[in-house]
């Protein structure tokens, strides 16, 4: 979908896309979600990634009161950070930092977990940071994609729009899949359960059976039938 | 949800309007007693959406146990949103005012349970926007609804896995649990059965005082 404009050479027409890149890459203000962790403690997000996505993610500590965002962040706010893959390989670790970055591609499918932990500290403080982790459409990097094909803001959102699209179809056979499974394992209970209700039956009068058979021949032997 | 407050270029507006919020990302965490995040919304007026979904850890008393609360705080202390005893809604509300919105879970019994959540917050260009900056084009407002449209997709499709995550644990619980009970069920049987033939057999046998001859 990328087509270079004709004409894009107009000074006007760069410099929106200079500024508009320009903004594209300042950091975006809060985009992340914000979570409180009290030192000694453990907060852990899990992700559901598919394999083959690609998940980034970024993470700072800030400071405490959201109305004053430049204040000096205290040296004693770290936090560690480990994730780990759903058989429990260590995708990203790292160890008392403020803030820091992870990239990965998925080769497994499942859940993906990222603990946060904030060392013991006397007295107990809370530490705020913030994640911000993205996977699949989202992770892409689109400002080089644009930078790459020379798009102009319009073709890029569209672009975008199209993933997204490509995303929820892809979203949609896997929602069927997974109720296709699910119906047949209720199938196979239910079958499972008929079958396990006629060997109950069976089990009853074999015990009772088997019951009746031995007392009579025990009261037979002893000569009282 | 670019920094618009700079030097007001068209490409300011532009790249604003483009860039109307993208936050897709289904997260989970474990609420214990009570779990807080908090999310960035940039202008009044935004519409703030989303869903969350209880995975029980415990289902055994899913029938006692009454689910979770959830509670929204604007940046001004108010509450905007209440849910309670849900195990699974979605929820959407105009922001009154931009700030940071608190999304608070609570769990009122001690067993700790997975929550699968997921927040949005969707800006489209109003009609002031459009008069205030000639340069802005209608397309622009257009393109920015059809991509909330499809979050919206998005965010359905997010619930709808997760509801489904849940089902999938509480089916396969049920299988386990009928195959347990069952084997339980006819080890007693037989436990029963011969338990009942020791006693018929003692009380026969020459050992007890009134068979003694």
């Amino acid at each position: 979908m990328a087509a270079r404009r004709p004409g894009s050479t107009a000074p006007r027409s760069w410099l929106l896309l200079l500024a508009a890149f320009a903004l594209l890459w300042a950091p975006p203000p809060a985009r992340a979600l914000r979570f409180d962790l009290e030192s000694g403690h453990t907060k852990c997000i899990s992700d559901e990634i598919k394999v083959n996505a690609m998940a980034v993610g970024k993470y700072h500590v800030v400071g405490p009161d959201p109305n004053f965002p430049d204040a000096q962040l205290p040296e004693s706010h770290r936090i560690s950070l480990r994730v780990t893959s759903p058989y429990g390989n260590s995708m990203h670790y790292a160890e008392n930092v403020q803030s820091g970055h992870f990239a990965f591609t998925a080769t497994e499918a499942g859940d993906y977990l990222a603990c946060f932990w904030a060392p013991d500290h006397k007295p107990p403080v809370t530490v705020v940071f913030e994640f911000d982790w993205r996977s699949g459409v989202s992770a892409k990097d689109w400002p080089s994609v644009a930078k790459k094909g020379k798009v102009d803001m319009m073709a890029l959102e569209l672009k975008k729009l199209g993933e997204t699209i490509k995303d929820i179809q892809e979203e949609m056979f896997y929602l069927r899949e997974r109720e296709e499974e699910m119906q047949n394992l209720n199938r196979k209970t239910n079958s499972r359960m008929a079958w396990l209700g006629f060997l109950t039956l069976g089990i009853c009068l074999s015990v009772a059976g088997l019951q009746l058979w031995h007392l009579k021949t025990f009261f037979e032997r002893k000569k009282l039938l | 949800m670019a920094r618009w407050r700079t030097a007001a270029l068209l490409a300011v507006a532009l790249a604003a309007v483009l860039a109307a919020a993208w936050r897709a990302e289904a997260l989970s965490v474990t609420v214990t007693d009570t779990e807080c995040v908090h999310e960035f919304v940039p202008y009044e007026g935004d519409t703030v959406s989303g869903n969350f979904v209880v995975v029980d850890h415990d289902i055994f008393w899913s029938s006692d146990h009454p689910g979770i609360d959830l509670t929204v705080t604007s940046p001004g202390g108010n509450t905007v949103h209440t849910l309670k005893g849900k195990s699974g809604d979605k929820f959407e509300f105009k922001a009154p005012r931009g700030g940071m919105y608190k999304f608070c879970f609570h769990n009122p019994y001690g067993a700790p349970e997975t929550v699968s959540f997921y927040i949005h917050v969707g800006h489209i260009p109003n009609e002031h926007n459009l008069a205030k900056d000639e340069h802005l084009d209608p397309i622009n407002v257009k393109i920015a609804e059809l991509k909330e449209a499809l979050e919206s997709v998005t965010a359905e499709q997010k619930y709808l896995k997760a509801r489904d995550a849940r089902h999938r644990h509480t089916n396969e619980s049920t299988r386990r649990r009928v195959m347990l009970y069952t084997m339980a069920e006819y080890l007693a049987f037989m436990a029963a059965s011969a338990l009942q033939v020791v006693y018929i057999r003692r009380l026969f046998s020459k050992n007890v005082a009134y068979n003694r001859v």
